[in-house]
């Protein structure tokens, strides 16, 4: 655990238009299974890019296993795995013929026969890759980023566009690379799929890391355990009045009131007076605690998904 | 370096497999320059274009006007169409009608379509001829003809039209394959994230572009033997040069429509944009670089500028190889030029190269 698998510094990247990355530092840990959180363009996907080799950093260091990339190209792709954001393979390949493939590739390789077993893909490890599922061909994009028993793993948003039950099909493939010792680093918007996989993540908004901890130090830090919602029949009203007169901040999301609390037990009765006084006509109240939604909204102001 | 050689026989093996799923690329890629030549063969077998018509308006009665004028024509090479005066007249009018003999007054008289002025033109110059002969003769005099000898200088045997356009039809094949194979797979190649995909891999670069060209080039084999072949069997059309001019020039060839699909490709990003660019560099070649018929009557700037273009030159020495037997040296510019295109295309394709 002592071994760092990634160590960035000071790495800039400025497309045309937009600064893409800035000065982003990060270090991943062997064996740990690291998350990049942030909205879509936040930078995540070109600090992978860099890291992988595949487009050029303005400025910086990357380390990828103790290697540069500069001396050490060759070795590093062959000790580490990739999953890209979109790999389209040809439409008539089979996925055994995919990672037999891919598997030539590589001087060290896993069996086929067990990596079809791992993605789950046996029954249809002879069918073309046109008429697999989105769930499948995603699940074989992510057994070519492991055929070469790779000690670091890349995945891009591996489950963006997936339905719930094959998003978590992925999760366990993540979780059995985690089992299997290998480093994993991975893209996500989905704040409950960062909680579900992460040790630990990295929040990345307008190519800037805000905030690096485990997804449960990072809640902590927020300090308001619980968050107390008013649900409305359609949009939320104004909150201005109320949050006046309960003397706290409220955030007004969608058609929902949003209420930070460090002691939802005195907040509530106090919340429900002021709800009368300035009859505010709420349908529903729900309490639940901070999710890394709430820590992502604390330091940008603004929601992940918007 | 075992391991190189052993992923780039891998990496061919794969795109052989891949391809032969793809029936309709191949049932094209192999026989439609088979179809081409045995139409277009077939069609101009006689060396002479379709039989030219006259329409000729019959008398009232749907007896000839000039039967001696008539029965002179009969003997000629035109195909006569006889029509009474009011079916000549409609499909005169229809427009359908290049040339048209009628005897409004009595006497003869020739009527040209001005928009089907070519067939018009050769039909009604044959009538005058006949015309002028029957005249003659009718007043005693025997006119002698000039005699024509038909030859064709600097072939020695591949006289037909077929011969003339196997050559052509090969060199528009590498045309093809290097616009629409190599560079727009490479353009879609390169949208889809394939390239991406295989940077991320320590495959060299090298293996894999190895392999795309071993796949191309043995396509370029087997369509060039199997049109060899049907030229050989319907047409008696063989190489009259040395089959390794002919291979040198096919593979010089080959590597300079490879290396041209190269370089198009780096100007488009997308495959939509790529057939915009390439159908603007394809059609101007196919049809000005002689693979279909000589230009000798095009205007003197079009059949300079063309030369400059590397499928003119390309089919004239190949024609010159595969039809008279020409040596590489007799042709030593046309190689040169189409070598020069290919050094060009190729250095420009490398620099300007991205994976993704």
């Amino acid at each position: 655990m002592a071994e760092l698998a990634l160590r960035v510094r000071s790495l800039r990247k400025r497309y045309p238009k937009v600064l893409a990355v800035d000065d982003v530092d990060l270090d991943v840990w062997r064996g740990e299974v690291f998350g990049l959180l942030g909205p879509n363009g936040a930078g995540k996907t070109t600090t992978l890019e860099i890291v992988e080799g595949l487009t050029p950093a303005d400025g910086g260091e990357v380390q990828v296993l103790g290697l540069d990339f500069r001396q050490h190209g060759r070795e590093i792709r062959s000790r580490f795995g990739v999953q890209l954001q979109s790999t389209s393979l040809y439409n008539k390949i089979t996925p055994r013929e995919a990672l037999d493939l891919y598997g030539s590739y590589y001087p060290k390789r896993r069996p086929t026969s067990e990596l079809l077993d791992l993605i789950q893909l046996a029954d249809k490890a002879d069918a073309y890759h046109v008429t697999l599922s989105g769930g499948q061909q995603q699940r074989l994009a992510i057994g070519l980023a492991l055929v070469n028993d790779p000690e670091l793993v890349f995945l891009d948003e591996p489950t963006t566009g997936l339905d719930p039950q094959a998003r978590r099909s992925l999760w366990e493939v993540v979780r059995r690379m985690k089992a299997e010792g290998r480093t994993v680093i991975l893209t996500t918007h989905y704040m409950e799929e960062a909680e579900a996989l992460c040790d630990r993540l990295a929040i990345m908004d307008h190519g800037r890391i805000l905030t690096v901890g485990t997804p449960l130090g990072l809640i902590q830090e927020l300090k308001i355990p619980s968050v107390v919602e008013l649900a409305f029949d359609g949009a939320a009203p104004e909150a201005a009045a109320f949050a006046r007169r309960l003397g706290q901040p409220v955030e007004v999301r969608g058609g929902l009131w949003e209420i930070p609390s460090q002691d939802p037990k005195t907040l509530l009765p106090q919340l429900l007076d002021a709800a009368e006084a300035e009859s505010v006509p709420f349908q529903q109240i729900h309490m639940r605690r901070a999710t890394l939604e709430d820590v992502f909204l604390h330091r940008t102001g603004r929601s992940l998904r918007e | 370096m075992s391991g190189a050689g052993h992923m780039l026989r891998r990496q061919f093996v794969m795109e052989w497999k891949l391809y032969s799923r793809d029936r309709a690329a191949m049932f094209w890629t192999f026989f439609f320059p088979v179809l081409m030549l045995l139409a277009f063969g077939v069609i101009f077998r006689s060396g002479s274009g379709p039989a030219l018509t006259l329409v000729v308006v019959t008398a009232p009665d749907g007896g000839s006007v000039d039967s001696g004028l008539e029965a002179a024509l009969e003997h000629g090479p035109l195909k006569l169409l006889k029509l009474s005066a009011a079916d000549a007249e409609a499909r005169w009018r229809k427009g359908e009608t290049a040339a048209q003999l009628d005897f409004p007054s009595g006497a003869p008289r020739l009527r040209m379509n001005s928009y089907l002025a070519a067939q018009g033109g050769a039909a009604v110059q044959i009538v005058q001829q006949v015309h002028l002969i029957a005249e003659a003769k009718s007043r005693g005099i025997e006119p002698s003809l000039i005699p024509i000898v038909m030859e064709s200088p600097g072939h020695t045997r591949s006289t037909n039209y077929a011969a003339f356009l196997l050559p052509g039809l090969l060199g528009l094949n590498l045309l093809t394959m290097g616009l629409f194979s190599v560079g727009m797979v490479t353009v879609s190649y390169r949208e889809k994230g394939k390239f991406r995909r295989l940077a991320v891999t320590p495959l060299p670069k090298l293996a894999f572009l190895g392999g795309q060209v071993l796949h191309r080039l043995t396509i370029v084999v087997i369509q060039s033997t199997l049109l060899l072949l049907v030229g050989w069997l319907f047409f008696g059309i063989v190489n009259q040069g040395s089959y390794a001019s002919f291979a040198v020039v096919v593979f010089l060839g080959t590597a300079c429509f490879m290396a041209i699909g190269f370089a198009l490709s780096s100007f488009a990003q997308t495959t939509e944009a790529y057939a915009a660019i390439s159908n603007l560099c394809f059609f101007p070649m196919m049809l000005l670089s002689g693979v279909y018929f000589t230009l000798d009557s095009a205007p003197r700037w079009l059949q300079t500028a063309v030369v400059a273009l590397p499928l003119s030159p390309y089919v004239k020495t190949l024609r010159a190889v595969f039809n008279d037997g020409a040596g590489l040296g007799e042709h030593r510019l046309g190689l040169l030029l189409v070598a020069l295109w290919t050094m060009a295309a190729f250095s420009f394709a490398v620099k300007r190269f991205r994976w993704s």
